[in-house]
């Protein structure tokens, strides 16, 4: 059985989890949601998903920026998010094999 | 492919929450393409079917495989740092959130550092309320248990599908819903399961799976790319996501970059 310790510190993680994923539905209450803000929103998900790969494309290793490469090819000749994915998992791997 | 473009604005000032709560009450029975079969006429009426709940479940199967590997990722990790197997299942359940959950493993799951626990979770997940944020339209009409129950199974993954659906024409709110059970039930299991395996992976690195995240974010980043319009806010947000990334520590860098890309989206933004 986890300890007390432990049980304290998931519901503290899980509490602060949670308050980010209804803060911003609860939040837009009070906001009155413009054609503008819209636009705004629409373009989150690409800037956020660009937020987190571009660290690793920055760092400017070899395996990473093929495999992010890989990924934008088979994503854009399948289509298929997982399979690009995969792709670039595989690029990554074998590149990390090959350096040693 | 046009993915959160094509959705015309009109409806958003005609959404008032008791008018979407009554649409959505009677069409619990209907059929999906009952609702979605107006939306080209009339695209406010927001609803939350049984129907809905299993197509974005189907739909979101092949983020679903992902997942199942992301979750057997953090199962191995955990079993590393020392986590019970149950204490391992329970934080995915609990917390459900892959960086956040990474990030605490690093840090050291104890009271002692629930401080820095703490940030280092609303950090990584503040990009959070802007999702939240971005599904008020949808989701505003909907029961406070429907609303909730839905955004806590909210992730990544299913969210960019839900919104590309939603740009589609979809209204029915059981898609987020069956999308993010679709993502939640792997995310325990491939827990487990990681967990479980965790003394047959010696080096997790090898595999590329430290790779995960990246990938599929780029993978989610080249389907949701609508077009020359996306050009501004994509290179503001890879620019503050750079500078943010040298400047502060933890997940800064990816809130700083969907802040930019709306202000800029915002500000590039014509009216009709």
């Amino acid at each position: 059985m986890p300890d007390a310790d432990f049980m304290t510190v998931v519901t503290a993680l899980a509490v602060a989890s949670f308050a980010c994923r209804a803060g911003g539905f609860m939040m837009m209450r009070f906001v009155r949601i413009t054609p503008r803000v819209e636009a705004a929103l629409k373009a989150v998900p690409l800037a956020v998903m660009i937020g987190i790969v571009v660290p690793a494309a920055a760092a400017g290793n070899l395996p990473e920026v093929a495999a992010l490469f890989a990924v934008g090819v088979v994503m854009k000749l399948l289509g298929n998010e997982f399979l690009a994915a995969v792709a670039g998992l595989a690029v990554v791997a074998a590149g990390r094999w090959l350096a040693f | 492919m046009p993915l959160f473009g094509l959705v015309s604005c009109r409806w958003i000032m005609t959404v008032s929450g008791r008018c979407a709560e009554g649409c959505g009450d009677n069409s619990r029975n209907d059929f999906r393409g009952a609702c979605a079969g107006h939306h080209s006429m009339s695209s406010n009426r927001t609803t939350f079917s049984r129907a809905g709940i299993r197509h974005g479940f189907v739909m979101a199967q092949p983020l679903a495989a992902s997942v199942l590997l992301y979750g057997a990722v953090f199962g191995v990790l955990a079993g590393e740092s020392g986590l019970s197997t149950l204490q391992a299942v329970l934080m995915s359940t609990l917390v459900y959130s892959g960086s956040a959950q990474l990030a605490a493993l690093q840090i050291g799951v104890t009271t002692a550092l629930l401080p820095p626990l703490l940030l280092a979770v609303l950090l990584l997940n503040a990009r959070y309320l802007l999702y939240g944020a971005a599904l008020r339209p949808w989701l505003g009409g909907m029961s406070p248990a429907a609303a909730y129950g839905t955004l806590f199974l909210t992730g990544d993954g299913n969210w960019a599908l839900a919104m590309k659906e939603y740009a589609n024409g979809n209204r029915d709110a059981g898609f987020l819903f069956g999308s993010g059970l679709a993502m939640y039930a792997p995310w325990a299991l491939g827990t487990l399961g990681g967990h479980m395996l965790a003394s047959w992976v010696p080096d997790p690195r090898a595999l590329g799976l430290d790779f995960m995240l990246v990938a599929f974010a780029a993978a989610i980043a080249v389907g949701a790319w609508r077009g020359r319009e996306d050009w501004w806010p994509a290179a503001a947000s890879a620019l503050a996501a750079v500078l943010v990334y040298r400047l502060l520590p933890g997940g800064w860098h990816i809130v700083a970059a969907g802040i930019v890309g709306a202000a800029v989206g915002a500000w590039r933004h014509r009216d009709a």
